[in-house]
């Protein structure tokens, strides 16, 4: 072969070539990582991890079809910022379900991965309905459709995608410290300071994630009002209303409702509890990212939404009365002292009233003593109790609060 | 046969199949404002969430699917069809394989492709991954559609003979080949393999989408309209061949700075980041040749084709070299997820992909005898465009640097919400001059008599018949033989 024809045949080398710097670029980027992966999973994950119900599958389904992806990722990368804000690392076999993959690589809305346990179902529906019925300034669409008219009337397709969205991170979490354990072991990569990222601090850092019990900060009770009543109405009247009396545009979907903030006193330190750890089994969720001076300042906004009303003088009789109703039938859950911390405590879903941190209206005990609080154990006591006992066991309660006595 | 014997009229007349540039032409432009149409929506959307009244099809998420398939197959696919109808057969001096399988292809794109994408994605059938939204029953008739193409683009070159090959020629080769190669791997194969696994094919196929299909194609329009519209070679074809195998080297190795510090193994995130470095010195190979070929058409040449192909040209530089950074650690870390990145995939395909296709649509229509073309119109779409991609472009970036930041803080989530709002609504703004551009390329290609695209050649660059052009692209070496 002659140099010249040798160089003018030089396009079957290049276009060789070509094509093998397209197979490079697969096996490095595809093929390989994929095998690393698949080992990685294959020593870190749990033995069982829980996958998916038909039910969260369909609902994965919708999630990809409405294009969620595209504005919330599942990826919390190994990054402080990321861990801060959402919690650890995603791992390779925490994905091992997911066909096709749902990382996303835009973050209008936060990160999901680990959603699951961070909002309640109704809060979630309520959500999907009217976004902006909770989240005043979220930009997220409103997804009507999934219900027939009302957030409290999901149709399949909502009940799946939250199922979907309440699975999201929970294999790692089910799997417990010793997955945690199981997972390093298998890492193997004592000296990966990246790799070791995974495994610090808590799995999910979301700050509307409700707290059993947290350390709480105390709030200063001289909280700047104007400044709380702007991030009340921000914040907070999507569900409780602009005048704390329940009846926000969100409140529909909830169970159980929100609190009548208006019907109620608080002190400074159960607004301080509430706010930052939430209210578990509740839509409450925890608002751990404001920061402190802002929690003080809505705990203020909030405690005037209370009007003070001319307090009746009552015979001594009604208040035995009402201690001894009291005594036989509500200590259980509420408490000796009306703290909401009865010995059945533990077996609540939902976390009974606290009497000595919030003073409810006449009005307002003497209405869930009657129709009882959906979606709780308080039961009506209607059946039970006579019209002169309830009447004396909702004046009762009042007394408990501290500052009344 | 040289292609100087084709230089005659009679032998010149059948060669270009001008109705299929034509349809293809209008398709582009009828499916650009479409896909525009769907854009607009989705950034309205973001000010007034429920502006549309949340009807299922046209909730965000399906309009965003919608609008960028739109402008990746609608827009972008007609237009380059339209100048490969015309390119190729200039290049090779043989015509297509065939005018009928012109029409097919031209009816599986338009027909099996684009417009029941568009509808499958609104009635919610889609996939849930990026520039491969369309769902997979789609996916198959794009691949159809591929092998079609390099059936009707492809054997004029090897009729030809391959050797001395112009650069253009190995752009279109690459991107036609390539693009069936790469499309499986961001379409199917995340369907089969799971989570991680998938991400790093996904990733793949998103720089893949804009690597070899894309950038080779536009690539191929700026090569081929700055010597035909400037009437001097080329800078330097050595040069053009380097950056060609530079890039079809680099490219592909790109994808996976998409997840850097993911859980995917950190070599292949630092190979990825490497390669993304190394691609904008290429660019600048690339674009150092484009621009001494420009030199001396001033900064905004007076042919409309040759004026956009040159905008392209410094949008290439700017959208690589900004590429190049926002992969590296340090950058991404901070920028990444953030409205930055839309505003860089702006930058890249309505900024220098548009442009090019843009520049290639009035070349070859110019050159339609019998096409309608309004100068005036395609001045007018010059300037609005330019004006809306750099106040857009601007406006994302800086969003994306605020996102960034309070991201970085502990501010609540929301903040970054709130913050962006103002940027978004400029964003929205700036489609006003984007969307009258578009309409105004409509206006040039279908009013204004007919013929006038030759007149608008005499008077920029001199009357030259359309076959005098394509011994010019040839390169240097075969004219001295």
């Amino acid at each position: 072969m002659s140099g010249g024809r040798f160089l003018r045949m030089s396009y079957v080398v290049a276009s060789v070539c070509g094509v093998l710097f397209f197979a490079m670029s697969v096996a490095l980027l595809g093929i390989w990582p994929g095998r690393v992966l698949e080992d990685e999973t294959r020593r870190m994950s749990p033995p069982h991890p829980l996958g998916l119900s038909t039910s969260e599958q369909r609902g994965r389904a919708i999630y990809g079809r409405e294009g969620c992806a595209y504005c919330h990722t599942q990826q919390i990368r190994y990054l402080h910022a990321d861990m801060a804000r959402f919690g650890a690392p995603t791992l390779a076999w925490e994905t091992r379900f997911d066909y096709p993959h749902l990382w996303g690589t835009r973050r209008i809305g936060p990160d999901l991965s680990r959603e699951g346990a961070n909002r309640s179902q109704d809060w979630q529906l309520s959500h999907l309905y009217a976004p902006r019925a909770l989240v005043k300034d979220s930009v997220m669409p409103a997804y009507p459709s999934l219900f027939d008219g009302s957030p409290d009337r999901p149709r399949q397709e909502a009940r799946d995608l939250v199922a979907y969205l309440g699975s999201l991170g929970r294999a790692r979490e089910l799997a417990g410290p010793e997955g945690e354990a199981h997972a390093r072991a298998g890492c193997n990569c004592p000296n990966d300071e990246m790799a070791q990222m995974a495994f610090h601090g808590p799995l999910d850092a979301s700050p509307a994630r409700a707290l059993g019990q947290g350390a709480v900060p105390k709030l200063s009770a001289a909280g700047n009002l104007d400044r709380g009543r702007e991030l009340y109405a921000h914040n907070c009247s999507g569900c409780h209303g602009s005048r704390g009396e329940a009846d926000g545009p969100g409140a529909a979907g909830l169970h159980p409702k929100p609190t009548n903030l208006a019907g109620h006193e608080y002190t400074v330190d159960r607004l301080s509890t509430v706010l930052w750890n939430g209210i578990a089994g509740t839509a409450m969720p925890g608002w751990r990212d404001l920061p402190g001076n802002d929690l003080a300042s809505i705990a203020q906004a909030v405690r005037t939404l209370h009007t003070p009303q001319q307090e009746p003088t009552l015979p001594q009789g009604i208040l035995d009365l009402g201690a001894k109703v009291y005594a036989a039938n509500c200590t259980q859950c509420h408490g000796d002292h009306g703290g909401g911390d009865g010995s059945a405590v533990g077996e609540l879903a939902i976390p009974p009233a606290d009497f000595r941190g919030g003073r409810p209206s006449v009005a307002e005990s003497l209405r869930a003593l009657r129709n009882g609080v959906e979606g709780t154990k308080m039961a009506p006591w209607t059946g039970r109790l006579s019209e002169a006992e309830l009447t004396a066991v909702a004046y009762y309660v009042r007394s408990l609060f501290p500052e009344a006595q | 046969m040289s292609l100087r014997s084709s230089a005659n009229p009679a032998a010149d007349a059948p060669l270009v199949e001008t109705r299929l540039v034509y349809a293809h032409g209008v398709a582009a432009i009828v499916t650009l404002l479409i896909a525009v149409t769907f854009g607009i929506l989705a950034s309205l959307e973001l000010l007034i969430p429920d502006l549309a009244g949340n009807p299922a099809w046209l909730s965000w998420g399906r309009l965003r699917y919608d609008h960028t398939q739109g402008i990746l197959f609608g827009w972008l696919g007609n237009a380059f069809f339209a100048f490969l109808y015309h390119a190729v057969p200039l290049l090779t001096g043989r015509r297509v394989t065939s005018a009928r399988l012109g029409r097919w292809l031209f009816g599986l794109w338009n027909f099996a492709v684009v417009a029941p994408g568009w509808v499958l994605v609104l009635a919610g059938f889609s996939q849930p991954l990026e520039w491969a939204e369309f769902p997979v029953v789609i996916d198959v008739f794009v691949v159809l559609a591929l092998v079609l193409a390099i059936i009707q683009f492809l054997p004029p070159f090897f009729w030809r003979g391959l050797e001395d090959l112009y650069v253009s020629s190995w752009y279109i080769i690459g991107a036609l080949i390539f693009t069936l190669l790469a499309y499986p791997m961001g379409n199917f194969v995340p369907e089969l393999v799971p989570g991680a696994r998938g991400a790093a094919f996904s990733g793949l196929w998103i720089h893949d989408a804009v690597g070899l299909y894309v950038t080779p194609l536009a690539l191929a329009i700026l090569y081929f309209v700055i010597p035909a519209a400037t009437r001097r070679p080329i800078f330097s074809h050595f040069l053009s061949m380097l950056g060609f195998w530079l890039l079809f080297f680099l490219y592909p190795l790109n994808g996976t700075h998409h997840y850097i510090f993911s859980v995917i193994p950190m070599n292949a995130q630092i190979g990825a980041i490497t390669a993304s470095a190394l691609l904008g010195v290429d660019v600048i190979l690339v674009v150092t040749n484009l621009l001494l070929s420009l030199r001396g058409s001033g900064f905004f040449p007076r042919d409309v084709g040759l004026r956009f192909v040159a905008m392209s040209t410094v949008f290439y530089l700017i959208v690589s070299i900004q590429g190049s950074i926002q992969a590296q650690m340090a950058v991404n870390q901070a920028i990444h997820f953030s409205d930055w990145v839309i505003g860089h995939s702006h930058l890249a395909m309505l900024g220098f992909a548009t442009f090019a296709a843009a520049g290639g649509l009035a070349h070859v229509w110019q050159r339609i005898p019998w096409a309608r073309y309004n100068a005036r119109a395609f001045d007018w779409a010059y300037w609005l465009l330019f004006a809306g991609v750099i106040l857009m472009v601007t406006d994302l970036t800086i969003a994306g640097i605020v996102e960034a930041r309070l991201w970085q803080s502990a501010a609540p989530w929301l903040d970054s919400v709130r913050a962006a709002r103002p940027y978004w609504i400029v964003r929205s703004g700036s489609a006003i001059p984007v969307a009258a551009g578009f309409i105004a390329l409509l206006l040039g290609l279908t009013t204004g008599p007919r013929g006038a695209g030759l007149q608008a050649v005499e008077k920029t660059i001199g009357l030259e018949p359309v076959q005098e052009i394509a011994p010019r692209l040839a390169p240097v070496a075969s004219e001295a033989s």
